[in-house]
């Protein structure tokens, strides 16, 4: 079949408004999967995902549709990771396409993310197909759908269709624009074999499995690869597509999504992003678009139980393997033990890594307080990267400390418009401009400092305006600021794990906030426990752990003494699992509730 | 046989006071289920009293017993509720044991079930110490616990018991019922003070496992407020101060002389002999505890063995490390310079390091050699006890 039949496209939606549903629906009109089959949800496929309803991890697929011109083509849907944190991932899938279906609740209007995606795609020269969906809803509100296209995409009205995944409306519509609107596989003229690389799984017996589209030549088992930002040779052992199961096939060629497995057994061997091309043939230029993607976010996580170190480390591993953007080594914590550094995109991949660990690898863990990467520059000259504040040098010898900021687009209500900017005054942010996007909606485009909005920004921005608002972030530039190290003392003994770094102007009022909350967290104790917040070995707030009052059994004769000492005995053991720091237990959750909605 | 001669285990090292030796009985059977309760305890058939009793009288045979009897303490369960036959039947039993009267001995009787008959049974056989179970004067707070009897069956009771020449007589009371404020509780004291009890037992309210409270404590339908429990404690302590009952122990409150020297003998970690199911035994130098199932108790006495849970060898750290956790809720505190005489042989670096750490933080105090708890200590005497665990543990 000719490259000329075969289109790739995505679709760019917002969280909810109905991109799995329209998925499986054009899965079913095009016979790809049986309707028994089609249980729930294909592409997303691992329930962590599906509880918060985004996705990680793009799994193409691969349909045929036969069109109303009788001529049956090879349709690759890509999925594409629905978050923030991971857009350069959904820049890798868009640039696999050569179009996108651009996904509107008619309910709800266009989002800070869809519009994030949608500017994503025009950039990779996409053609997108505006789609309304959710029509059968009775809030559809398609006036305000397509003047918000107009207005904030300047997208005609007239390309605009409309659609209902879930009754079925416009489906074939839908099938028939990607065919008639949507261009057939670019450059595929060019002389060497060249493919992009939007994905990887490993997989315990064949090693990594590259996730590509194959943009010119061909590839398939026996040819010997090389990856273009390494320069790293491999045997290329199976190819195939995705039906929506991996099928193995001859070879892929211009324009074909599927996989290739090859002798690569080391997940980070194989970057989202790189080319591949083959050793024989090399190409010269990588496909555009590559990029190491970094961690910009860090925390320790260590086990509650010390016991399970090995497990921790075990479950990392693992999870290392399907998600290379995942970073971690070893470290050490005088208050929590053993444990690992880790290296997230962002928050949410933070959380979702850290909530894969407790039930997927059931291993209870606790996070230290999460950091950015700052920049010190010392008097002496030396420039240095710190990515967790126990490891700040002496403020002393620090000339300057610069932060990452980020470039954030916020969609929101008009009337939440002042909320909302003093809450970007009080994170330190500045606001570049101020775009209306609708007789009742504004977008903001501003920077933050990344810090600022490591724990609630996004919560704090859902509530204010609620549910309403939604934020998209790109990062941004370093920029010196006036940075301390801010430490936690229990009963006079720093805690390692809650040191921050945080900026001058904010230590008084985060230092008060934390001692109050830590000082509610702790269990009351049998004596007086001072929390303090310090900077440079200075007080800068305090608090008191409430006293035990009453811990008396108040029946204890004859008979009861076996069995008070047995309950002697659980109260502690219950102790014993706490973490001591000096003469002072607190329950490791304390660590978490008082990190969390920090 | 009772053997009243010197006996080599009873005999101390030189300096070291002698140790008092009790009985307690454990009468298993009431009409009905306090929603706090978690003794052992059944309904009282015919059968059943019966083949309580032959039990006791089998396991009181199989017992070594050495020395003199100090205290017998009758508990329950709902000891008054037997006939007076059956309560002279079992009295003969331990008297045949105790051979010279005790200088104490006590019965828990609940007020409905006092009667003239009943009084002269226990008094002609040398019981001479009631306890009597009130917990309130509410009939609202007495209702939500489920218990049995009314006010004035109270103060009926009471009359008789002096009447008929108890001169030693404690009553119970119970505080932070549900719902029950400061107020209600001290004007509820009030009326238990003014009839002039020898003892006074208060007992701040307990969610013990498996009750019927504790399911309503895990249902969200009562609340635990210890900072309420502790005031509550503490205008206890005050207003019974005030009315000359001197606080003895955590719970436990006497007009001088008057305190119950059975239970002061626990705390003490001396020793006790405990029959009838579910009793707990501290003598011979083991510890153990009664099947808490009257069929399967005398199911083993009938067989001729005498069977226990728990049990555990008393060693010196093993007493030690109780006669602190428990005696520490005695107010007169722990005697250390007996204590070194009687357990020459313990952990004392760890106890005493122990100790020291626990003063400097304000929850006891030690002066010439006796170690007491100070009042914020004593409302975290389990605190305290957690504490020095260490030395008996497994
Ligand atoms: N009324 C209506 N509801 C829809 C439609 N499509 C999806 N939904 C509902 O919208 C919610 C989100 O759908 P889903 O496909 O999971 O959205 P995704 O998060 O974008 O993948 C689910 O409760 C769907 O049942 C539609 O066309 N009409
Ligand atoms: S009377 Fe005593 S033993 Fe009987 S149920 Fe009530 S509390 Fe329990």
């Amino acid at each position: 079949m000719s490259e000329l039949y075969t289109r790739n496209f995505c679709i760019i939606a917002h969280v909810d408004h109905g991109k799995t549903t329209l998925s499986d629906r054009l899965l079913q009109q095009t016979n790809t999967v049986s309707d028994r089959v089609l249980t729930a949800q294909h592409l997303d496929s691992m329930d962590l995902e599906k509880e918060r309803g985004i996705t990680i991890k793009s799994h193409p697929v691969t349909m045929h549709y036969k069109a109303k011109d009788g001529i049956t083509y090879k349709l690759n849907l890509m999925d594409t990771p629905g978050h923030v944190d991971f857009s350069y991932e959904v820049s890798r899938s868009l640039a696999a396409c050569e179009g996108a279906l651009l996904l509107i609740d008619a309910a709800q209007g266009v989002e800070a993310q869809t519009v994030a995606n949608a500017h994503l795609a025009f950039a990779q020269k996409l053609k997108v197909i505006p789609v309304i969906n959710k029509i059968d809803l009775p809030s559809a509100n398609l006036e305000m759908c397509i003047k918000q296209l107009e207005d904030i995409l300047t997208i005609p009205e007239e390309e605009v269709i409309l659609a209902s995944g879930k009754s079925g409306i416009g489906i074939t519509d839908i099938l028939e624009a990607v065919i008639s609107r949507i261009p057939p596989p670019r450059w595929t003229e060019y002389k060497q074999p060249r493919c992009l690389v939007f994905d990887s799984i490993y997989d315990s017996y064949r090693g990594v499995i590259a996730y590509v589209r194959m943009f010119s030549g061909t590839i398939k088992a026996g040819d010997m690869m090389l990856l273009m930002s390494t320069g790293q040779k491999a045997e290329v052992k199976e190819v195939g597509i995705f039906m929506p199961k991996m099928e193995k096939i001859a070879s892929l060629g211009p324009g074909d999504v599927g996989y290739i497995v090859s002798s690569i057994k080391e997940p980070s061997d194989i970057k989202t992003g790189d080319t591949i091309t083959l050793a024989n043939k090399a190409a010269t230029e990588m496909l555009p678009g590559y990029k190491e993607v970094r961690p910009m976010v860090f925390c320790g996580l260590y086990p509650i139980d010390s016991n399970d170190y090995e497990k921790l480390k075990a479950a990392l591993g693992r999870l290392r393997l399907n998600d290379s953007a995942f970073v971690y080594s070893s470290e050490s914590s005088v208050a929590l033990g053993f444990g690992f550094r880790c290296g997230f995109l962002g928050l949410l991949h933070m959380e979702i890594i850290q909530e894969r660990i407790r039930r997927e690898h059931d291993v209870d863990i606790i996070s230290t307080y999460p950091s950015v990467i700052y920049k010190v520059k010392t008097y002496a000259g030396e420039l240095m990267e710190v990515d967790n504040p126990v490891n700040l040098p002496d403020a002393g010898i620090i000339e300057q400390i610069s932060e990452p900021t980020i470039k954030a687009s916020i969609h929101i209500p008009n009337d939440s418009m002042g909320d909302i900017l003093a809450m970007i005054m009080e994170k330190r942010g500045t606001v570049d401009h101020t775009d209306t996007l609708d007789a009742n909606r504004v977008m903001l485009t501003c920077a933050l400092p990344l810090n600022e909005i490591l724990v609630d920004f996004n919560d704090r921005l859902k509530s204010v305006t609620h549910g309403y608002g939604s934020m998209d972030y790109e990062p941004g530039e370093y920029r010196v600021s006036d940075l301390v190290k801010m430490e936690i003392l229990v009963n006079g003994d720093p805690v390692d794990a809650f040191a921050s770094i945080v900026h001058r102007d904010k230590a008084d009022g985060r230092g008060r906030e934390f001692c109050e909350r830590l000082a509610k967290i702790i269990p009351p104790q049998m004596f007086k426990v001072a929390i303090q917040a310090a900077i440079g070995g200075k007080v800068i707030a305090r608090d008191n752990v409430k006293e035990m009052r009453k811990d008396v059994t108040a029946k204890c004769y004859g008979g009861d003494i076996s069995r008070k000492r047995k309950l002697l005995d659980k109260q502690k053991e219950g102790k014993k699992k706490m973490k001591q720091f000096g003469k002072v237990s607190i329950p490791s959750d304390a660590f978490i509730q008082v990190l969390k909605n920090q | 046989m009772t053997d009243l001669g010197q006996d080599k285990h009873r005999s101390g090292p030189p300096g070291l006071k002698p140790l008092d030796q009790g009985i307690y009985v454990h009468v298993p059977f009431c009409s009905s289920t306090c929603d706090f309760c978690a003794f052992y305890q059944i309904k009282p058939t015919a059968g059943a009293v019966d083949q309580f009793l032959k039990g006791i009288e089998a396991e009181a045979e199989l017992i070594p017993w050495r020395g003199p009897i100090s205290t017998v303490f009758w508990g329950g369960g709902t000891p008054g509720l037997l006939s007076p036959d059956d309560l002279d039947r079992l009295a003969k039993i331990i008297r045949k044991k105790t051979v010279i009267q005790p200088i104490e001995w006590s019965i828990e009787l609940a007020p409905a079930w006092v009667t003239k008959a009943r009084l002269e049974v226990l008094r002609d056989n040398g019981i001479n110490r009631i306890s009597m179970g009130i917990q309130s004067f509410s009939d609202e707070l007495l209702d939500g616990l489920g218990r049995q009897h009314t006010p004035k069956q109270v103060y009926k009771a009471y009359e008789l018991i002096r009447e008929m020449g108890f001169k030693n007589v404690n009553v119970d009371m119970m505080f932070a019922l549900p719902g029950q404020t400061e107020a209600e509780w001290l004007k509820d004291l009030e009326e238990a003070i003014a009839l002039k009890p020898d003892h006074i037992s208060t007992y701040c309210l307990t969610f013990e496992e498996d009750t019927a409270l504790w399911i309503k404590l895990s249902e969200g339908r009562v609340k635990l407020d210890p900072e309420h429990e502790a005031k509550l404690y503490e205008a206890t302590w005050e207003k019974l101060h005030k009315e000359g009952y001197q606080q003895y122990e955590v719970s436990n409150f006497a007009k001088p002389g008057f305190e119950c020297r059975h239970n002061l003998s626990t705390w003490k970690m001396q020793e006790w002999i405990g029959l009838g199911p579910s009793a707990a035994s501290q003598h011979d130098g083991m510890r153990g505890v009664n099947p808490a199932d009257l069929a399967l108790w005398s199911q083993q006495l009938n067989a001729g063995k005498r069977m226990q849970e728990d049990r555990r060898v008393l060693t010196a750290d093993l007493l030690l490390e109780d006669s602190l956790i428990f005696g520490l809720r005695v107010n007169q505190g722990v005697d250390l310079a007996q204590a070194r005489i009687r357990f020459p042989d313990a952990n004392w670096t760890f106890v005493e390091a122990k100790l020291s750490t626990l003063e400097s933080e304000g929850l006891l105090k030690i002066s010439s050699e006796v170690v007491r708890l100070t009042n914020k200590g004593r409302l975290l005497a389990d605190s305290v006890g957690t504490e020095l665990l260490g030395l008996g543990s497994d």
